[in-house]
């Protein structure tokens, strides 16, 4: 289905990539965000669309990559493509971490350990205060490279994107969606499932990462309150849901229709949104649990794999 | 630093009374747990509520704090119920992944509700504050009354649990649902019940904490991941496990505090979360396995 | 004669109940056993610590032979033991031909042209790319049937393949049992219906209250004392 779709996308690419030639100071910014909820929703997907494995606690992975990258320019004086792929790494070695013992067990062990898991790494950073500055953060060196990172992120969001296509149009991704319709059923027909959660889990961390240390060269500055706050994790579960989860390009719509709401209609009631993901959460569970795309998709018979 | 036996002591004084409230509270997500199979993630933010109506009835009407706890207990047994009956009840047959998704968009609403309601900063009931010092050992006044009320509450909740048709009909609901039906219990109302109770708990936990740390809309999310905590140390699904845990947390804590640091109690708490998922993951007590 | 599956002393209990007590059975290769008992005898509870589903607190499990009772249920499924479920559990939003190819690797042609043999076993080719989901109750039944046979299993354990499917539908099922069992195949199956296990089986155990109360062929089982008493009797 993606293969039809391909001379859009192909279009669609050529026009981002000419885009920041010709757009605005705020436009590339603006874009720069949409690439980064992509990536991060997108991810989200990947262990919790898939699996049905819920992880509340996604920015973790986001937060591990920021600081990895940032202590890594700032300490260490890497160029920033080299240290936004370790903050991929370190991202995707908190998941073997976490996912070893917590994805062994069925039911909603790994879903409060992931909700447990901000605060802890929250803790962590303001220990080790002389690593990664504590409270006070840490400053990067000013570098102007924000078409640069641009770049890196639209190539981040793209990878997430035929990442999760690629995935969901395999057997391997057959099974991850087993997990998720019937574990025990699953394991009858001799599948792995602990192995297939942990796969899973950390390609979902890896993006999480490359886009936290982006951010933080990005940015320049980094706290402990910027890169793990719950809304991050909130804003890309609110997209994959809304879009629809489980889909290859339901969190693409959600990060799209989100981000532009958010920056027209909610940008003038900054208290309210937050609310409004709340109550969108619990809308599309219980009205719409398949999200946008999946509802088009039952609606027109469209194939699961777009 | 050499820890002196007096030390230790303060650990289990401070621990006990610490774990008291733990076990009050994780009581009420073990009940839902056990009952419908949910992890009601709104727990913590029911908890952030309780301590807000104490607040306001002590600053408001100038109620003594330790009298609103029961008022909290009726405000958010109400709330628990309504909640049960529009929302949760909705998604207590569905997958998992539904019932983790809805009550975690619930407590993100009343979370931010809270928000724009209270606003975010920082409320303190000033009731009472010092210490007994009893054998060197300092007892905290207001964290000692609140032991007190915890206990006698908990008690309570157990009494009921035993004692009467209600909690009968809720243990038999928990150990299986279709035996239930058959033995006509209505299990909705059940539901229903079990989810207030639930709420009632963790809003008498709001209640004294608001006497004792300070108030914000944030305060009742880390709740959640602790009381969890309780119910994997106590073995899910066992009732009387979840007192053993939450005493076992707080003198965890406490120790942490000594031995290491403040700042890192959280993280020893997810250790010990992660290390018994992994050496004993039905609880340490035992339990039903899930 | 070496045995396809060997219980020994065989014990699972739930909190004070013992639901499985000190169970031994043996099942010879290339036969269909039934495994017989009133309700809450213990049967499903049996295939559960079979199938690694529970973890047995006494006793032994031998497939062909080696130790299964501490393995994970997809290590048991991999060595040979396929299993469908009392209340059927196929992946409703895979189709039909997903919920099959699940489990194969390698040459996707080749898997796929397997699944659709399969299928077509069941007459369910047609409706390859219905969402399980959306069959019917029998339907859903073949298709758990014919996914369990992707892997070539050599043990066979059925749970009730009778309930909920109409007669017709039922004789193709049972007709394929037979073609299984032909194959070398070893069946064990739980069975309410009498005429089924009757018909079908050549060696029938009999359960009562976690325990094994009689072995045999069905025409003796069918006179034996305690049998009549336990589960014809009532």
């Amino acid at each position: 289905m993606t293969r039809k779709l391909l001379p859009a996308l192909v279009v669609a690419a050529v026009a981002l990539a000419l885009y920041p030639a010709y757009g605005t100071g705020y436009g590339i910014r603006a874009m720069l965000q949409i690439f980064m909820w992509v990536a991060l929703a997108g991810s989200w997907n990947l262990i919790s669309g898939l699996t049905g494995y819920v992880s509340f606690g996604h920015v973790a992975f986001f937060g591990t990559g920021a600081y990895t990258g940032a202590i890594l320019i700032a300490t260490h004086g890497w160029a920033w493509p080299p240290a936004a792929l370790a903050g991929g790494v370190a991202a995707g070695l908190l998941a073997l971490v976490i996912g070893w013992p917590c994805l062994r067990l069925k039911g909603p062990y790994f879903a409060i350990a992931m909700l447990g898991l901000n605060e802890v790494l929250r803790a962590l950073v303001s220990y080790f205060e002389g690593l990664t500055g504590g409270g006070n953060g840490l400053s990067l060196p000013t570098l102007y490279a924000s078409v640069q990172i641009y770049y890196a992120m639209g190539a981040l969001a793209a990878a997430v994107v035929a990442a999760t296509s690629l995935i969901v149009t395999s057997r391997f991704g057959l099974r991850l969606m087993t997990i998720r319709e019937d574990e025990v059923a699953a394991e009858a027909m001799g599948i792995d499932t602990f192995r297939h959660k942990l796969l899973a889990f950390l390609l979902s961390a890896i993006g999480p990462g490359i886009a936290g240390a982006l951010t933080a060269r990005d940015q320049g500055y980094i706290e402990p309150l910027s890169v793990f706050p719950l809304a991050i994790t909130v804003t890309m579960i609110v997209m994959a849901l809304f879009g629809g989860k489980g889909t290859v390009w339901g969190p693409v719509l959600g990060a799209v229709v989100l981000f532009v709401a958010q920056e027209i209609v909610w940008a003038r009631y900054p208290y309210v949104h937050p609310l409004l993901f709340g109550a969108i959460i619990v809308a599309v569970v219980l009205a719409m649990p398949r999200g946008v795309l999946g509802l088009l998709q039952v609606m027109y018979r469209l194939p699961r794999t777009i | 630093m050499t820890i002196t036996p007096t030390m230790l002591g303060q650990v289990v004084v401070s621990g006990v009374l610490a774990g008291s409230l733990y076990a009050m509270v994780a009581l009420g997500l073990a009940l839902i747990f056990g009952v419908m199979r949910v992890i009601n993630i709104a727990h913590g933010p029911l908890l952030m509520l309780g301590a807000y109506t104490t607040f306001f009835l002590w600053a408001g009407l100038g109620l003594n704090p330790f009298l609103t706890v029961p008022l909290a207990m009726i405000v958010l047994f109400v709330i628990g119920a309504l909640l049960q009956r529009t929302l949760v009840f909705r998604v207590v047959d569905a997958p998992e992944l539904s019932s983790l998704l809805l009550t975690f968009g619930i407590s993100i609403a009343i979370v931010n509700l809270a928000q724009l309601a209270f606003t975010s900063d920082l409320r303190a009931v000033e009731y009472i504050t010092g210490a007994w010092v009893l054998g060197g050992l300092a007892f905290s006044k207001s964290r000692v009354i609140a032991f007190l009320f915890a206990a006698g509450v908990t008690a309570l909740a157990f009494l009921v649990l035993q004692r009467t048709r209600l909690g009968k009909a809720i243990r038999a609901t928990s150990q299986s649902r279709e035996v239930a039906m058959v033995c006509g219990i209505d299990v909705g109302r059940i539901h229903l019940l079990t989810f207030g109770l639930a709420s009632a708990l963790a809003a008498a936990g709001g209640s004294l904490l608001a006497v004792i740390v300070a108030i914000q809309p944030e305060m009742g999310q880390v709740w959640t991941f602790k009381s969890f905590l309780v119910i994997v140390l106590g073995g899910a699904g066992n009732y009387p496990g979840a007192l053993l845990g939450g005493l076992l947390l707080g003198l965890v804590e406490q120790l942490a505090a000594l031995v290491l640091t403040t700042q890192l109690s959280e993280v020893v708490a997810y250790v010990l979360l992660v290390a018994v998922l992994l050496v004993r993951p039905t609880g340490l007590l035992g339990g039903r396995q899930t | 004669m070496a045995f396809v599956l060997e219980i020994e002393g065989l014990t699972k209990r739930f909190g004070g109940v013992t639901a499985v007590n000190s169970v031994s059975l043996r099942l010879a290769p290339g036969r269909i056993h039934g495994l017989i008992g009133p309700n809450g005898s213990g049967k499903t509870t049996l295939f559960n610590c079979i199938t690694g589903v529970e973890r047995p607190d006494a006793g032994r499990v031998l497939l062909g032979g080696e130790r299964i009772d501490r393995l994970r249920p997809w290590q048991i499924a991999r060595k040979g033991v396929g299993r469908t479920f009392q209340v059927t559990r196929v992946f409703p939003e895979l189709t039909a031909l997903e919920n099959l190819l699940v489990v194969t690797r390698g040459d996707r042609e080749a898997a796929i042209a397997r699944a659709r043999e399969l299928l077509r076993f069941v007459r369910l080719d047609g409706l390859r790319d219905e969402y399980a989901g959306n069959l019917s109750y029998g339907q859903q039944k073949l298709v758990e049937f014919v996914r369990m046979l992707m892997r070539d299993p050599s043990l066979i354990l059925l749970d009730e393949p009778a309930a909920g499917v109409n007669r017709t539908l039922l004789n193709e099922l049972l007709d394929a049992v037979r073609q299984l069992r032909d194959q070398g195949k070893t069946v064990l199956l739980v069975e309410h219906d009498m005429k089924v296990v009757m018909g079908l089986c050549e060696m029938v155990f009999v359960l009562d209250h976690g325990e094994k109360i009689a072995e045999g062929p069905p025409g003796l089982i069918q006179a034996d004392e305690r049998v009549i008493e336990a589960y014809f009797g009532r």
